[in-house]
C-alpha cells in the first residue's frame, strides 16, 4: 500500500483526484444546452423563447439572465413533483430505468482528455499526468461500450412500463442503437488508422503533429456527425419517442423526476458525443497551429490573446445590450424601469469584465515567461505554466464542444424527422457502405503513402 | 377555374438530399442570427407589456355610439338582437323621452363570453348604434358574470381616442364636432 503510495508525488496524486471533478462535466453541460436549445429553437423560429422566469435582486429587481432561469424552474418543478408509477408496472425495473442513461454520462466520459498530458518539473522530479481521468490504450472503446450501454435504460423502461408505447419505442431505441453503433465504429476506423491508437489522447496528438480529423477524413466526419446525431435520438432520428406515433416513446410513462433523469441523460450524452466529435476531428484540446510545446513556451501571449477575446466578447455583449436599449427606450413599453434596472446589472458587470481582461493581459504579457529545464531533449516548465496550459486548453476544448452541441440544436430544428423505414435505409444501406468504402481507401492511402505495417 | 401547379422534379444533386438538407441549415442559421443580434425585429413583442398595433377595422370589443346629447344612438329595433347567431344581445325597449324617436334601449346587454365576434350585430344595425372599433381585445374577468357589459360600459368610450374623420364618433360628447353637431340636432322639431 505504502508502495503505492510513494510512487508518486503528493502532487502527482492531488491531481489525479482533481482530475475526477471532469466526470460533472458533461452533467453540467445540461445547464448550458437547456436554455441554448429553447431560446435557439425560439430565435430560429422567429420567436423570442422562454425569457420571462426570474429571481430577484435587492435594487436591481428581477433578473432573467437572459432566459437562463427557465432552466433552473423547469428544473426545481421536476424535482418536486411527485413520482408516480402507472399500476401493473415492474416496480423495481421502472425505478431503476431512469438511472442508466443518468449513470452513464457520469461514467463514459472518463477516457476524454481535457487537456494534454501535464508534464512538469516538480521540486527534482518529473511529474507526468495524464490528461483523461483513465489514460487507458483502449480508450475509445471504451467510451463506446458504455454510452451504448445507455440503450439499456430505454430497453428497461420500455419492458417495465408495461405499456404498448414505451414497449415500441423501446424496441425502436434498440434498433436504433444498433445499426448506427456499427456505422459510428466503422466511420471512426479511419482516423483510428491514421493515428494508430485507441487512445483519444494520441489521436489528437496525431491531429496535433499532422491535420485536424475533418480534413484528413472528411467523409468519415459528416459519417461520424449523422450516427452521433442518430444515436443520441434526437430529431430528424427522433423515431424512438416519436410523438406523432408513439406518445412519447419509452418514457411515456414517467413523469417528475424520472422524466428528468431521462431527459438529462440524453442532453449529457449530446455533451459527451459533442466533446468526442471534437476531440477525433477537430482536434480537441489542440489550438490550430500551435503545439502544446508552443502553447507552454509562448504562455504569457497565449492568455494575453485569451483575455483579449474575451474582453472583445464583453465588449460586444455590452454594444448589443446598449443598442437595445436604445431601442426598448423608444418602444411603447409599460416595463421599460424594471427592464433598464435589470440591464443595468449586466452593463456594470459588462464594464468591470473589460478593464479586468485588458489588465490580465497586459500583465500576463508583462510578467509570464515561463522557464524550462531539458529533460532527455524535451523543455519541462514548471507547474504553473503546466496548469496554465491545461487551463487554455480546456477552454479550447470547451469552445469547440459548444459550437458542437450547437450544431445538434441547429439539426434538429431545421431537419423534418426520418420514417424509421428512412433511418434504417440511411443507417444500413447508405452510412455504413460509405463508411466501409472510407476505411478502405484510407487504408489503401495509408499502405501506399504513408508506408505503414 | 383549376389552377395545376406542375412541381419541377427533383434533379439528382438535389435528390441527395445532402446539399439541400445545407441549404436549409443556412436558412435557419440566418433566422438564427437575426434573432440573436437583431432581437427587436422579432415579430413577437412581449405581450402584456407591449401591446400589438390592432387595426381599427378588426372587429373587438363593442361600443355603442351616442348622439350629441349623450344618449345612445339605439332605437331598440332589435335586428342586431335578432341577427346574432349566438344570441348574446340582450335588449330591453323603452319609450323614448324625445318626441321625435319612438322608442330607445332601457337595457342593452352583451354576454362576451357567449360572443363569437362575427360582426352581424354591426352589419344588422340600421343607425349605425353599435360598433365594434374599440380595439380592446382582452377579456379578462374573475366570474362569468363580469363578462355581461351593460349600456353604461358600452356607452363608456372616449371620443378623443378615436381618429378626427370618424364623424361618428366626434359628434359625441367631448368629440371636437359635438358642438356644431349638438347645434343641428338641437333644433326644435314641430
Amino acid at each position: 500500500m505504502m508502495e503505492i503510495l510513494s510512487s508518486k508525488t503528493w502532487i502527482e496524486w492531488l491531481l489525479i483526484i482533481a482530475k475526477f471533478a471532469f466526470a460533472f462535466i458533461p452533467v453540467l453541460f445540461i445547464l448550458l444546452l437547456i436554455p441554448m436549445e429553447r431560446r435557439g429553437a425560439g430565435f430560429i423560429q422567429d420567436r423570442q423563447g422562454p425569457n420571462r422566469s426570474y429571481f430577484w435582486l435587492p435594487y436591481f429587481g428581477k433578473i432573467r439572465l437572459f432566459g437562463w432561469v427557465q432552466n433552473v424552474c423547469d428544473g426545481l418543478k421536476l424535482f418536486v413533483k411527485e413520482i408516480y408509477a402507472p399500476s401493473g408496472v415492474n416496480k423495481v425495473l421502472f425505478a431503476l430505468a431512469p438511472a442508466i442513461p443518468f449513470m452513464i454520462v457520469l461514467l463514459s466520459p472518463c477516457v476524454i482528455p481535457y487537456f494534454a498530458t501535464l508534464n512538469f518539473t516538480f521540486g527534482d522530479s518529473f511529474v507526468s499526468v495524464p490528461g483523461a481521468m483513465v489514460d487507458s490504450d483502449v480508450g475509445i472503446l471504451l467510451l463506446f461500450g458504455l454510452s451504448s450501454l445507455s440503450a439499456f435504460g430505454a430497453v428497461l423502461a420500455g419492458w417495465a412500463s408495461k405499456s404498448k408505447f414505451s414497449f415500441l419505442g423501446a424496441l425502436r431505441t434498440t434498433a436504433m442503437s444498433i445499426s448506427y453503433e456499427v456505422c459510428l465504429g466503422l466511420s471512426l476506423m479511419g482516423i483510428l488508422l491514421l493515428a494508430g491508437t485507441f487512445n483519444i489522447e494520441g489521436i489528437i496528438n496525431w491531429q496535433e503533429a499532422h491535420v485536424w480529423g475533418f480534413v484528413a477524413q472528411p467523409v468519415a466526419f459528416f459519417c461520424f456527425l449523422i450516427a452521433m446525431i442518430a444515436e443520441t435520438g434526437r430529431a430528424p432520428f427522433d423515431v424512438a419517442e416519436g410523438d406523432p406515433e408513439l406518445v412519447a416513446g419509452f418514457h411515456t410513462e414517467y413523469g417528475a423526476m424520472q422524466f428528468g433523469m431521462f431527459y438529462m441523460g440524453e442532453y449529457g450524452h449530446i455533451a459527451i458525443n459533442s466533446i468526442l466529435v471534437s476531440c477525433l476531428f477537430f482536434g480537441g484540446y489542440s489550438i490550430p497551429f500551435m503545439t502544446t510545446g508552443d502553447v507552454q513556451a509562448n504562455l504569457g501571449y497565449v492568455l494575453a490573446a485569451l483575455c483579449g477575446i474575451g474582453a472583445f466578447l464583453a465588449l460586444g455583449f455590452l454594444h448589443m445590450l446598449y443598442r437595445y436599449t436604445r431601442w426598448y427606450k423608444t418602444s411603447a413599453a409599460s416595463n421599460k424601469e424594471t427592464i433598464f434596472r435589470e440591464y443595468a446589472l449586466y452593463k456594470i458587470c459588462g464594464w468591470i469584465a473589460v478593464p479586468v481582461l485588458i489588465t490580465l493581459a497586459v500583465l500576463s504579457v508583462l510578467f509570464i515567461h515561463p522557464e524550462y529545464t531539458l529533460i532527455n531533449g524535451m523543455k519541462v516548465f514548471g507547474l504553473g505554466t503546466a496548469l496554465g496550459t491545461a487551463f487554455v486548453q480546456f477552454l479550447v476544448l470547451m469552445v469547440k464542444t459548444v459550437f458542437f452541441c450547437w450544431v445538434w440544436i441547429w439539426v434538429r430544428w431545421t431537419l423534418p424527422r426520418f420514417r424509421y423505414d428512412h433511418v434504417m435505409h440511411l443507417g444500413w444501406k447508405v452510412i455504413l457502405n460509405i463508411a466501409l468504402l472510407n476505411l478502405v481507401v484510407t487504408a489503401i492511402i495509408a499502405k501506399l503513402v504513408l508506408g505503414g505495417n | 377555374m383549376v389552377r395545376v401547379i406542375k412541381h419541377k422534379p427533383m434533379n439528382w444533386l438535389e435528390r441527395l438530399y445532402i446539399f439541400e438538407a445545407f441549404r436549409g441549415l443556412y436558412t435557419t442559421f440566418k433566422h438564427f442570427l437575426r434573432g440573436f443580434f437583431r432581437y427587436e425585429t422579432l415579430p413577437t413583442v412581449p405581450y402584456p407589456e407591449i401591446k400589438p398595433e390592432i387595426p381599427r377595422n378588426y372587429r373587438a370589443k363593442h361600443r355603442l355610439m351616442l348622439r350629441p346629447d349623450g344618449t345612445p344612438r339605439c332605437v331598440a329595433c332589435f335586428m342586431c338582437a335578432t341577427a346574432c347567431p349566438a344570441d348574446c344581445i340582450f335588449i330591453e325597449a323603452g319609450e323614448s323621452e324625445d318626441g321625435r324617436i319612438e322608442k330607445r334601449a332601457e337595457r342593452f346587454d352583451i354576454d362576451h363570453s357567449v360572443c363569437i365576434f362575427c360582426g352581424l350585430c354591426v352589419e344588422a344595425c340600421p343607425v349605425d348604434a353599435l360598433r365594434m372599433d374599440t380595439c380592446e381585445t382582452s377579456y379578462v374577468h374573475r366570474s362569468r358574470e363580469d363578462f355581461i357589459v351593460s349600456m353604461y360600459d358600452l356607452t363608456n368610450w372616449d371620443p378623443k381616442q378615436y381618429p378626427q374623420n370618424d364623424t361618428q364618433s366626434q359628434m359625441a360628447p367631448g368629440g371636437s364636432k359635438n358642438k356644431q353637431a349638438l347645434e343641428a340636432w338641437g333644433m326644435k322639431v314641430i
